[in-house]
């Protein structure tokens, strides 16, 4: 491949190839393109772990995913602070895995990592804004969508971070509308299906 | 819902006991049916210390929990083994255990190479081999056999108070020495976890239901061979952690630095490790022990010790001489503590409601000083309603409590701690940069997910590198597999996804898939890969060294995006 390495006999004898994350990939000035909407977005970041969950129980069957942040905290978009942090406390105390109930830990630990992920975006006034925003437009990232947008963000900060993050999303948005033959990916339309039939 | 699933009623419940392994000492303590209780060994204490001493006259060896020692030299003879905790899990080229090999009496033998260091007792004139993990397992089985013999019941199940600092070679091996002493580990808990736990337990408010204030709380433990720091926020018995630190140092490194100052020329003069290098070198270990004690409380000490082989040490050691000698370790105590404050977002010392100082180390004035300064408090100010040499193993013994499912009537145990990993993981990519997936500080169990995407042409393979990271830039290596079968393609088109996942038992999983943009239905080309970490093992610093030569080879030049360094 690249370059000649002093191998070691037990050593596999094809180079061992790289791995660059694509987040990192540069971003090009701000591009506005038609809205796709962001549910496909969170499903092509998390479909290894959909994937694993899939084959791992069929509990995991009874989680809808597709709740908002507030829906699964079972509280009102207004609320202040507080009531999240003790919804949350409360919803922990349920789904803990350390509580749970034998044999159902599984199921449990699903819950209180999407209770957690709710929590940790909705309790930080920034992100808390932002997903309101997302919200407010219809799209809905379900959980582990914006981790990728998150460990930059501890990387990142200053003012510009919001722009920045939305200029991201733009990207992918772009990037998802380019590989799709029209306009929306195969999850997308699934989603959207999936959401208008259980309305 | 209880009879159908088969809980078993907490009278017949097998209620796991407590155990702090301490590098110096340890305890033991269980859940009684209302309260806490430590577990006396028949020698009536409370603490025991952490050795076993092999000889040829008894049939097997023996520990710190049956045995009594007449002197404290008995231990430095060479045929004891002791500081299990800061040697297991590591490597020889651990720069703990080439500090430990030149200031220990018995023998410890690296070869720098990244092996697992050779470890001896001196049995009749001979070195006889053995390792950590033996020896805390012998060690282990006598504190079986102590509980069993006094709660007349046999001994399984058992929560260990681990340091925040283990490596996950680390925590394999406490439980390999658990499962070779007949004990079923439920929980390796951090120590500020469990004193988390306890301090939860304490701020229960009166009446059920109610969530109450919430208490911010900072956790100082410092015993002889770890730190740890957490802050963590209380409430209505749940207690949830903001943030952990720990580090590699302790009483230990206070001592050895001490050893040093008063004989520079010591590890030239003890590397044969022959009989009378041992006993100078026990006298001197002794000696400074008792000066530091001492300079808990008075401001200078005077040493005055025949070594033995023509040397005689007197000297006059006072406070400041101390603290400037062991200056690395109390501004690491520091830099922990800022650390942990910083990544708790806790931005004003004066939100901390209680601080929390535990541990054999918690005495020092300098110690004390330094996280009553950072905290803003005075001396009088820290928290006062925890023993700080029991609280890691009542706490332990809380959990146990928890974990073998028992109620009780009162409410005691209606407790919660929600714990964050102490190391971020990550994998190798970007030439030969650690991309963090987990970070260090995320709730538990945890899911994280990431996509990324080949560095060349056409290339089907890739290798996914797995590492944690234990200290600043210093990352173990956990294992690493292949994902093969990726669709010839131009670089940066195949997406490689992924996905690290922590659950509740603290099990690391690493899973990866491959998915080419754009050709219909979003499904993997080839089957998902799920790796249980770590995979890597013994001489996990070989493979460490020989990968990083492989990778970092040539393309370190080339690193665009640089600033995920940081």
């Amino acid at each position: 491949m690249c370059c000649s390495h002093g191998f070691v006999s037990r050593i596999p004898t094809t180079p061992p190839p790289l791995l660059s994350p694509r987040t990192h990939i540069p971003i090009p000035p701000t591009i506005r393109l038609p809205m796709v909407t962001g549910v496909a977005k969170s499903i092509r970041t998390k479909w290894v772990s959909a994937a694993v969950k899939d084959g791992g129980s069929a509990v995991t069957e009874t989680i809808r995913e597709d709740l908002s942040f507030y829906e699964l905290l079972g509280i009102p978009e207004t609320v202040t602070f507080v009531e999240i942090k003790q919804a949350y406390k409360q919803l922990a105390r349920k789904y803990h895995p350390d509580v749970s109930p034998p044999g159902r830990v599984e199921e449990y630990t699903q819950r209180f990592i999407m209770v957690q992920e709710a929590y940790e975006t909705l309790s930080d006034p920034d992100r808390r804004a932002l997903y309101d925003r997302d919200l407010a437009m219809g799209i809905q990232f379900a959980f582990s969508s914006r981790n990728q947008i998150r460990n930059q963000e501890k990387m990142e900060k200053g003012e510009w971070r919001g722009q920045w993050q939305s200029q991201l999303s733009e990207l992918r948005k772009r990037s998802m509308y380019k590989e799709s033959g029209d306009n929306m990916s195969w999850a997308a339309r699934m989603r959207r299906e999936r959401q208008q039939s259980s309305s | 819902m209880s009879e159908q699933t088969g809980y078993t009623v907490a009278s017949d419940t097998e209620i796991a006991i407590g155990i702090d392994i301490g590098t110096f000492q340890c305890r033991l303590a269980v859940w009684n049916g209302s309260q806490v209780e430590l577990i006396r060994n028949t020698r009536n204490q409370k603490l025991m210390k952490s050795y076993v001493t092999f000889s040829d006259e008894s049939p097997s060896p023996v520990g710190g929990v049956s045995n009594q020692l007449s002197h404290e030299y008995e231990m430095l003879s060479g045929a004891t083994i002791f500081n299990m905790k800061r040697l297991i899990g590591r490597l020889d080229t651990d720069p703990i255990v080439s500090k430990a090999s030149k200031t220990l009496p018995f023998l410890i033998q690296t070869l720098g190479i990244g092996v697992r260091p050779f470890i001896a007792a001196l049995v009749n004139n001979i070195w006889r081999s053995t390792t950590p993990e033996e020896v805390l397992a012998i060690y282990l089985l006598e504190l079986k056999a102590l509980a069993e013999a006094r709660l007349k019941r046999p001994v399984r199940d058992v929560v260990l108070t681990v340091p925040a600092a283990f490596s996950r070679f680390q925590l394999v091996r406490i439980a390999r020495s658990c499962a070779m002493a007949g004990l079923h580990v439920l929980r390796l808990m951090p120590e500020p976890a469990a004193v988390a736990l306890l301090y939860a337990q304490q701020q229960m408010p009166k009446n059920m239901g109610d969530s109450g204030s919430e208490k911010i709380g900072l956790i100082f433990n410092m015993g002889a061979g770890y730190c740890d720091v957490a802050v963590i926020a209380t409430a209505g018995g749940v207690s949830q952690m903001k943030g952990l630190a720990g580090s590699s140092i302790g009483g230990e490194d206070l001592l050895q630095n001490t050893m040093h100052w008063l004989v520079p020329e010591m590890d030239s003069l003890f590397s044969s490790h022959g009989l009378e290098e041992i006993k100078s070198m026990g006298i001197l270990r002794v000696a400074t022990q008792d000066a530091i004690h001492q300079l808990s409380s008075q401001a200078s000490v005077q040493i005055d010790i025949d070594l033995g082989n023509g040397t005689r040490i007197c000297r006059v050691i006072d406070v400041e001489e101390f603290e400037e000698i062991n200056k690395d370790v109390f501004e690491k105590c520091v830099s922990l503590i800022t650390q942990c404050l910083r990544d708790s977002k806790v931005v004003k010392a004066e939100y901390i409601d209680d601080v929390i100082l535990v541990g054999g180390c918690s005495s020092i004035p300098k110690i004390r000083q330094i996280v009553t300064g950072i905290c803003k408090r005075s001396e009088t100010e820290i928290y006062s309603g925890i023993n700080p040499m029991e609280a890691a193993v009542r706490g332990a013994a809380l959990e146990g409590a928890l974990a073998s499912g028992v109620n009780d009537p009162l409410g005691n145990l209606d407790l919660l701690t929600i714990q964050v990993n102490a190391h971020s993981i990550g994998v190798r990519a970007n030439r030969n940069t650690f991309v963090p997936i987990i970070d260090r500080n995320t709730t538990l169990p945890a899911r994280r997910e990431m996509v990324f995407t080949t560095a060349h042409e056409n290339q089907t393979e890739a290798l996914i590198v797995v590492y944690e990271e234990v200290d600043d830039a210093n990352q173990l290596l956990l294992g690493y597999f292949k994902v093969v079968g990726i669709p010839a393609a131009r670089s940066g088109v195949p997406e490689i996804s992924v996905c690290m996942d922590i659950d509740a038992s603290n099990m690391l999983r690493v899973m990866a898939g491959v998915i080419m943009p754009g050709s219909g239905p979003r499904k993997p080309v080839v089957p998902l890969m799920e790796v249980r970490m770590p995979t890597a093992d013994g001489g996990h610093g070989l493979c460490a060294d020989a990968l990083n030569k492989i990778l970092g080879s040539n393309l370190d030049l080339v690193c665009p995006h640089g600033k995920l360094n940081t």
